[in-house]
């Protein structure tokens, strides 16, 4: 998503919630309904995107059909059924979702392509393909990208392992006072 | 020691029937619990092994044999009529005759009377009963006068004597529960710690009769915790402790207490071991050693036992025991298990140790599986042994266990071990032997994966470290749980917050009929 | 307006000009009935009063409006309360607690009515904050809240209120009831359910089961059934109860929930297939009492138990061989079940597919990186001060003068020399 500045997701789906919560009677704007819906599955918050279907007022739903093909996205992602999910988000998006409903589209190629990673030690060309919602060629190609190695035969993939390198750090005085907290807990 | 005494020795007690002896003959409560079972071939020498112990325990042990062996029934019945004939007790007198009569009448096609008078069975001596009964009352109430003339003189020692007597004299008469009593109330007449520790001894001689173990172990604690005074020597001290101590091993030992048994029978002095009516020095030898077998391991049984040169001696009494224990040391457990099986006929008719025997044979066993394995590597030795146990499902649970020891162990000094060898090993398919694994990994017998991609089974290191901050966690959430949850639980009864019967208050239930329904509408 | 309600109104204004809040709250009371017959100028009176100033006279005729058998006008209503909550003086609220929730409690009452519920989460939320002395005081509007939330499916305003440890119950005035207690924990337990944070939902019905009961409460029986389904999906098993749990618990409540405990014996067995003949069984039962979402997800949840029973016994297993040890319908399905456990975090494997194979890890975590310090840290602090709270509970306890007396009475009773019995300090 070239151009536009950093979206903060985070804020804006905080923001809303507390707007619904305020809505005048109870009922949102639809295009808050969908904004937040969205920001929900892009935040893989798919309980949250149950919830908030389930609150939205019948009218609403029907009138806005929008609304309804976020939710089948939703759906999908429930049931983790992924060549539905990229299928369900190839569709022409409002202008207010659209930023989010693309970001989703990134964010679930790369949390496919993670998840891949770490759970599969070899996985069919065409499975992977599948999971990433491309053609297979474009597939490969992205796998290759990675590092990953093709066996041209089998067409199997063999994903490679990332080290996750921790960056978290500890003074050392503050592990000192720590220390000294503990052992004068322990004795009293 | 000659053959057929440590034969003798062998038969021991069995705890199956206790003689409810103080009163009409009534069935005991054990009895429905042990299974009634039969000795067929015992070598055992009657006269000498009774000869070994005195009073209710040799009437005890008679019989215990005569219930359980047929061939020597009416030896040993005869024998306890005779013996019985030398104390007050009548009731017990009846039993045995009555068991004798129909233990000559059932083994002999005659009619009663012939076959009676062919045998030898002398007809119920009625006069004697009466006679001893009266014999009997008249002492009770000698015995009781002068309690009570005791009592209203006030002499301390007196009274302690007196009622250790009127203990004695019910003891004589089989009047168990009333011998207990008296013994019992000595102790507030008990001035030095030597009375005390007589009164203890008494008072766990008849628990022992009457089987009540709790009882028997409180007492020897409480004579244990006696100071010794100075007026008691040396000699005498060590007869007290060894006794306590058998006393204590039996009482561990009728409760299963294995371990502690042999602990306590080891301890026995053999020089000072003569309690008759208790039991005999080579019973505490064949306790000892089988429940040493069955619980120690090797160090302690090395040390303990093997080592030991006071327990030495009580095993000359028993050189098949002793023969046992050297095979099982030295890892000769095919000679040692035939041997105990050799044995396990005598040690059927032992009063206190028939119910164990069983029990004391598969941890006998199961250690030497333990041994075997870890000892050797190769698997030939465990091989024919365990190709000789059925596998499952048809063999009975005591067998499962076996083959569960032996997998087990036969796994244990291996990093990786080849399922398919290990399977005709055990006389069984990869996948049913895959099954039976993953049983005991589940149970935390076997540490240990399968790879079922290659059929190998491998072994596997708890990582100690990783294991023990995992734990930590655990402990630390759980505390945060709990304490958590007292402390609401304080707020809720510093509010007094419980939930009343509805009367006054309306609907505690109309109202939240309301909520269930419409609430969880909601969820899902 | 009418003299009574004007005679009201002024006393109102001098009693809370003078600060004597507690005389205002006896008075006002006493009013409550006469205000009631003057139910149609209450407005008026409310336009007189200040919200801030006069706060408790307000929330009298508040709560009376909303007594009131027929409200013609709600929305003026529903504004008066938003307004009355937003800027009532938290000083004056307290000398009236039970009467500001009986406010809220009626509030409630009147949106769950008309189906408005998502309306008064806000209010509802702002009236709590505005009761509370500390964060962790539990008051009788807090069910009244979860109730709103669960009714309206939004969940995350309660969630504040939910997730702190409670360490203390208000009484207002005696008035807080066994019923709010059992409520908030029930709903709660219900909102971390739909949350799926069963660990918590766990927590809360085990709390709303182990109140000290003499009597039953429908709330405590289907606590106990949601407790049995949650604990199955958690643990796999019924927890023992901790030992200060009523007797009313397996005596009269145990029986009514025959079915959950077939479950739950059925759920022992690792069998699905014996774990769906009992669902189906029982189907009219858990159908009735709403609990079928529950339900399904506990049979998810064996397959799920079974899967990782494997991953402590085998280090590789074939797809097909683990679909079926644990009854699923083939390969492929198992596939997914441990992509999705995987996921999610609930196991440490790896698939091959070349070989139809899964291998299992261990954890991964060494516990020596500088995030697994912190983390034990973090633990660490938490049990340290859960300790000091329980230490300070303890001093003050041991310096409540009853509590002295009645040690030390104990102590003199003992002694059979002393003739002074009772003597405190």
């Amino acid at each position: 998503m070239a151009g536009d500045a950093e979206i903060d997701f985070v804020g804006l789906s905080h923001e809303l919630e507390a707007q619904e919560l305020d809505a005048p009677g109870g009922v949102a704007s639809p295009q808050l309904y969908g904004q937040l819906l969205a920001l929900y599955l892009l935040h893989n918050d798919t309980i949250s995107s149950k919830f908030l279907w389930k609150r939205i007022p019948n009218n609403i739903k029907q009138g806005n059909p929008e609304l309804s093909l976020i939710w089948v996205v939703g759906q999908h992602m429930w049931k983790r059924d992924y060549p539905s999910i990229y299928e369900s988000l190839r569709k022409d998006w409002s202008d207010s979702v659209k930023p989010i409903m693309n970001a989703l589209n990134e964010s679930m190629r790369r949390r496919a392509m993670n998840l891949v990673r770490k759970a599969y030690a070899s996985i069919n060309v065409d499975d992977f393909a599948v999971f990433m919602g491309m053609p297979v060629a474009e597939a490969k190609q992205a796998a290759i990208v990675e590092g990953w190695s093709l066996d041209p035969q089998s067409k199997f993939l063999t994903p490679k392992k990332i080290e996750l390198v921790s960056t978290v750090t500890l003074p050392n005085e503050q592990h000192l006072s720590v220390l000294t907290d503990y052992v004068s807990f322990l004795e009293n | 020691m000659p053959l057929p005494l440590q034969q003798g020795l062998f038969q021991g007690q069995a705890a199956v029937e206790p003689m409810q002896v103080d009163g009409a003959p009534e069935e005991n409560d054990n009895i429905e619990e042990e299974p009634q079972y039969t000795v067929e071939n015992p070598s055992l020498d009657l006269e000498q092994h009774a000869s070994q112990y005195t009073g209710l325990a040799r009437l005890h042990r008679l019989m215990f044999i005569a219930d359980h062996c047929p061939s020597l029934r009416v030896e040993g019945l005869r024998m306890a009529l005779n013996y019985v004939m030398t104390t007050y007790n009548t009731n017990l007198y009846g039993i045995i005759h009555r068991k004798l009569q129909e233990a000559v009448s059932s083994s002999s096609s005659l009619p009663d009377a012939v076959a009676g008078s062919v045998h030898n069975v002398p007809p119920l001596d009625v006069p004697w009963m009466e006679t001893t009964a009266k014999k009997a009352a008249f002492k009770l109430e000698k015995l009781d006068t002068d309690l009570k003339n005791y009592k209203s003189n006030s002499i301390k020692e007196s009274i302690r004597r007196g009622h250790d007597d009127l203990g004695d004299h019910y003891l004589d008469c089989g009047d168990l529960t009333n011998a207990l009593k008296c013994y019992s109330r000595a102790r507030d007449y008990c001035t030095n710690p030597k009375h005390v520790v007589n009164m203890c001894l008494n008072v766990i001689k008849v628990s022992v009769y009457l089987q009540n173990w709790s009882h028997v172990l409180s007492y020897v604690n409480k004579a244990e915790a006696t100071p010794d005074s100075e007026s008691t020597t040396k000699e005498a001290n060590l007869t007290v402790q060894s006794r306590l101590k058998c006393a204590a091993g039996l009482a561990d030992l009728a409760t299963r207490k294995y371990k502690s048994a042999a602990k306590h029978f080891l301890q026995a002095n053999f020089d000072h071991c003569d309690f008759p009516e208790l039991l005999s020095p080579s019973n505490v030898a064949t306790y000892g050693a089988l429940c040493a077998l069955a619980s120690f391991d090797r160090q302690e049984l090395q040390h303990n036992v093997i080592g030991s040169s006071s327990f030495k001696q009580f095993l000359e009494l028993e050189p098949q025991l002793r023969d046992i224990l050297h095979n099982f040391y030295e890892s000769k457990y095919a000679k040692c298990l035939k041997l105990l099986g050799d044995i396990k006929d005598n040690l059927l008719l032992d009063l206190y140790l028939a119910p164990h025997v069983s029990p004391l044979y598969t941890q006998i066993r199961n250690r030497a599986l333990c041994q075997v394995s870890s000892q050797c590597l190769v698997t030939c030795t465990v091989v024919p042994v365990m190709k000789d146990l059925p596998g499952p499902p048809t063999c009975p649970p005591l067998y499962t266990q076996i083959r569960n020891r032996a997998l087990c162990q036969y796994f244990s000094p291996y990093l990786s071990a080849d399922m398919r060898k290990m399977a005709s090993a055990f006389n069984t398919s990869v996948g049913a032997l895959e099954d039976e694994l993953m049983q005991l990994i589940l149970e935390g017998q076997i540490n240990a994966r399968i790879d079922s991609h290659n059929k190998i089974l491998y072994a596997k290191d708890i990582d100690q470290r990783s294991s023990t901050f995992e734990k930590s966690l655990t402990v630390g959430r759980d505390y945060q749980r709990r304490t958590k949850a007292l402390i609401l639980r304080a707020a809720v009864l510093k509010n007094q917050i419980h939930v009343k019967s509805p009367p006054r208050e309306g609907g505690q239930g109309g109202e939240m009929s309301i909520a269930p329904g419409s609430a969880s509408a909601a969820r899902n | 307006m009418a003299a009574n309600l004007e005679q009201f109104v002024s006393n109102v204004q001098t009693m809370s000009s003078s600060a004597s809040f507690t005389n205002m709250v006896e008075y006002v009371s006493k009013s409550m009935d006469a205000l009631a017959k003057n139910h149609a100028h209450i407005d008026t009176a409310l336009a007189t009063l200040s919200y801030s100033e006069h706060s408790i006279g307000v929330l009298a005729l508040l709560v009376v409006k909303l007594s009131g058998a027929h409200i013609q006008d709600f929305e003026t209503l529903y504004v008066q309360v938003q307004e009355f909550v937003s800027s009532c003086s938290e000083e004056q609220i307290k000398f009236a607690p039970e009467t500001f929730a009986e406010l809220c409690h009626k509030f409630t009452l009147q949106l769950v009515d008309r189906k408005q519920a998502q309306r008064g989460i806000t209010i509802l939320c702002q009236a709590i904050r505005k009761v509370q002395t500390h964060l962790a005081l539990l008051t009788s509007i807090h069910p009244c809240l979860c109730q709103l939330c669960l009714l309206a499916k939004n969940f995350k305003p309660a969630l504040s209120f939910l997730d702190v440890d409670i360490t203390e119950i208000s009484r207002e005035s005696g008035h807080y009831d066994a019923k709010d207690f059992l409520l908030y924990f029930y709903y709660g337990g219900m909102i971390y359910t739909a949350l799926k944070n069963y660990n918590r939902a766990l927590y809360f019905f085990e709390m709303a089961v182990t109140t000290p009961s003499m009597a039953v409460s429908h709330i405590t029986l289907e606590s106990y059934k949601k407790f049995i389904l949650v604990a199955l999906i958690v643990q796999g098993k019924i927890p023992t109860l901790p030992k200060y749990a009523p007797q009313v618990v397996p005596r009269y409540i145990k029986p009514l929930c025959q079915a959950y405990h077939d479950l739950a014996t059925a759920y022992g067995s690792n069998n699905p297939a014996d774990v769906r003949s009992v669902i189906t069984k029982h189907n009219d039962t858990f159908v009735r009492d709403n609990n079928m979402g529950l339900v399904k997800q506990c049979e998810t949840a064996l397959y799920k138990k079974n899967i990782q029973r494997l991953t402590k016994t085998f280090l590789t297993l074939s797809l097909a061989d683990m679909a079926n040890r644990v009854q699923l319908t083939g390969s492929r399905e198992a596939e997914k079940y441990v992509l999705h456990m995987i996921e999610d975090g609930e196991i440490y494997a790896t698939i091959n597919q070349k070989d139809g194979m899964v291998r299992f890890h261990d954890n991964p975590e060494k516990y020596n990186s500088a995030a697994m310090l912190l983390e034990l840290d973090k633990e660490m602090q938490k049990c340290i001060r859960m300790d000091e709270k329980i230490k300070e509970m303890d001093r003050e306890i041991a310096v409540n003068p009853q509590y002295v007396q009645k040690v030390s009475g104990i102590h003199d009773e003992d002694m059979p020399a002393s003739t002074s019995k009772g003597q405190g300090f």
